[in-house]
C-alpha cells in the first residue's frame, strides 16, 4: 500500500522531501528547547527564592506558578509531544501543546453555509475568536458569574490546523457550564480510517466546571466525563432544528476507550461516530425533508456503514 | 488503480512532521513577537536605569576599586571613565533598542541575534551559578536573568518563528509547490 500511494502522491510529496536541512530550522529548534529548559531553571530559582521571603513568599510563589503553568509546562509538553505523540489522524485533537485534546466523535457532510445555517437554527452560538479583549472577558464574566455566551474557546487542533468553526451553548447563564463543539473542515480527498468521506469532523464536550489542568496547571474548563452525551445533544439539536437533517452511524469506528483529554480530565465513549448529513439543508427546504428511511439516529449499523462507505 | 490518485492515505505522510506551518504573509502580528519587543524595550529601560545609577555612585565606586592607590575624584580621568562607559553602554543599548524596533516589525534577523545575546547571557550566568561564584537573589540579577529567559520564549515561540519567517521565499516556494 505504501508503494501505490507513494507513486500516486510523488508529485506533491516530492517538494517537500527535496528542501534539504535547514541551518535557519535547526537554529529555532535549539532556541526552541534551550528556552525551555531556561525557563526550568528560572521556575527552580523563583521556586527556592519564594521560601525566603516570608509571607512575600506568596507573591513569588504566585510568580513561580505562573512561570511554570503558562511558560515551563507549555513548552516542556510541545517539546516532548513533538517526540512522542504521533502526529496522523486518530480520532482525538492534539491541544497548543501538542497534548491529545478531546476525542473527535461527530462527522458531517454540507457545506460551509449548510453547517453555519443548521447549527444557527439550532440555537447554537459562534465562539468569539481568542484575543486579549475576550480572554480578559471570560475571566471576568466566570469570576462575577456574569453571562457570556460568546464566550470563546481555546484553540484544538486537527490536520495541523485549529478548528475553523467553535460553537456553543452556556447553560442558566453561567459561563463555567456550557455545551460546546468544535469544527474542522476535512483536506480535500481526505478519508476516514475505513474508508468513509466526509466534510467535516467535530470535537463536542460539555464544560462542566472551571478547575487547573492535570497536565500544565493552567486554569482551564473541566470536561464531563462521559462524552457520548454531549455528541447526542448536538445530534438532537441538529435534528430538532431541521427535518432534513440525517443522521448515520459508523458503529465502533473508535473502540471504547477510557482516557484523558488535554486537561486532564478523564473520557469514555462508546467508540461510536455518527456522520450527520446536511447535503439536503436548504436545497430543499424544510418541505423536502429527506428520505425518512436514511434518517435512523443512532439506528442499525450495517445499512449505515454501507451507505457512507459505498466506495469499492 | 487510476482511481487511487484521486484518493489520499487516511494518515498524514511523515514529510508532513518536518514542514512548517503555511506560509502567510498577510499574517497579523502574534502576541508572543509584541511580548518579545516589550521586553527587549524592558531591557533597555532597565539597562538606562543601571547606567543611571552607576553614575550616579560612581565616585564611590571608584573609591571602592582603588584602595591601595587613592585616586582624586576630580581627577579629569575618573570622569572621563565614566563618559567611556554610558557611550558604550548608550551605544549598546541603542543597538538593543533598534533590535526591539525591528522585531516588532517582523524581520528575522533582528530575533535571531537577540535570542544568541540572551542565550550567552543565560549560559554565563547559570555556569557561574553552577559554580557557585554567583548568589541569585531576588535583586538585579534574577530580574535580569528573568527578562532574558522570557525573551527567548517569546521569541522562539511558533507564532514568533512563523511571523518572522512569514516572507521567507524558500518556504514560500515550499509551500505553494506542496
Amino acid at each position: 500500500m505504501g508503494g501505490a500511494g507513494a507513486e500516486g502522491n510523488g508529485a506533491t510529496v516530492e517538494p517537500a522531501r527535496r528542501r534539504r536541512f535547514s541551518f535557519n530550522a535547526m537554529l529555532d529548534g535549539f532556541f526552541f528547547v534551550f528556552a525551555g529548559l531556561a525557563s526550568l531553571w528560572l521556575a527552580y530559582l523563583l521556586l527556592s527564592e519564594s521560601f525566603a521571603f516570608g509571607w512575600w513568599g506568596i507573591v513569588v510563589f504566585l510568580a513561580f506558578w505562573l512561570v511554570l503553568a503558562y511558560l515551563v509546562l507549555p513548552r516542556i509538553h510541545r517539546i516532548l509531544t513533538t517526540i512522542y505523540v504521533p502526529d496522523y489522524f486518530m480520532g482525538r485533537t492534539r491541544t497548543s501543546d501538542g497534548l491529545l485534546g478531546d476525542p473527535v466523535n461527530l462527522a458531517l457532510l454540507g457545506d460551509d453555509a449548510q453547517l453555519l445555517a443548521t447549527m444557527d437554527a439550532a440555537k447554537w452560538t459562534r465562539a468569539d475568536d481568542v484575543t486579549l479583549r475576550s480572554s480578559w472577558r471570560i475571566v471576568m464574566s466566570t469570576i462575577t458569574r456574569r453571562s457570556y455566551d460568546e464566550a470563546p474557546v481555546s484553540p484544538l487542533f486537527l490536520f495541523g490546523r485549529t478548528q475553523d468553526y467553535a460553537f456553543q451553548q452556556e447553560v442558566e447563564g453561567n459561563p463555567a457550564k456550557r455545551h460546546h463543539v468544535r469544527f474542522w473542515r476535512c483536506p480535500d480527498g481526505w478519508l476516514l480510517p475505513g474508508g468513509a468521506r466526509v466534510d467535516w469532523l467535530a470535537a463536542g464536550t460539555f464544560d462542566r466546571a472551571v478547575g487547573l489542568s492535570l497536565f500544565t496547571l493552567q486554569i482551564t474548563h473541566k470536561i464531563d466525563a462521559d462524552t457520548d452525551v454531549e455528541r447526542d445533544h448536538i445530534i438532537a439539536t441538529l435534528g430538532a432544528a431541521d427535518p432534513a437533517v440525517a443522521v448515520t452511524v459508523l458503529k465502533d469506528f473508535s473502540s471504547g476507550y477510557h482516557s484523558r483529554n488535554g486537561g486532564g480530565d478523564t473520557i469514555r465513549t462508546d467508540g461510536d461516530l455518527p456522520v450527520i448529513d446536511l447535503r439536503e439543508v436548504g436545497v430543499t427546504d424544510a418541505a423536502g425533508a429527506g428520505e425518512p428511511a436514511e434518517a435512523s439516529v443512532t439506528g442499525g449499523a450495517p445499512t449505515a456503514a454501507s451507505v457512507i462507505g459505498g466506495a469499492p | 488503480m487510476s482511481r487511487d490518485t484521486t484518493k489520499r492515505p487516511a494518515f498524514e505522510p511523515a514529510s508532513e512532521l518536518a514542514q512548517a506551518g503555511p506560509r502567510d504573509p498577510r499574517m497579523r502580528r502574534p502576541v508572543p513577537t509584541t511580548m518579545g519587543a516589550a521586553l527587549v524595550l524592558l531591557r533597555v529601560l532597565a539597562g538606562i536605569a543601571w547606567l543611571i545609577a552607576l553614575a550616579a555612585q560612581w565616585n564611590d565606586l571608584i573609591a571602592e576599586q582603588f584602595v591601595e592607590v587613592p585616586i582624586d575624584p576630580d581627577d579629569p580621568a575618573v570622569s572621563a571613565a565614566l563618559w567611556f562607559v554610558l557611550a558604550f553602554g548608550g551605544v549598546l543599548l541603542l543597538f538593543d533598542l533598534v533590535m526591539a524596533v525591528l522585531i516588532s516589525l517582523g524581520f528575522n534577523w533582528p530575533r535571531i541575534v537577540v535570542m544568541v545575546f540572551s542565550t550567552l547571557s543565560i549560559s554565563g550566568t547559570f555556569a557561574a551559578w553552577w559554580a557557585g561564584d554567583q548568589n541569585i537573589a531576588l535583586d538585579q540579577t534574577l530580574f535580569t536573568l528573568a527578562l532574558d529567559i522570557l525573551i527567548m520564549l517569546a521569541l522562539s515561540s511558533r507564532a514568533a518563528r512563523d511571523y518572522a519567517r512569514r516572507n521567507d521565499r524558500r518556504l514560500a516556494r515550499a509551500t505553494a509547490s506542496a
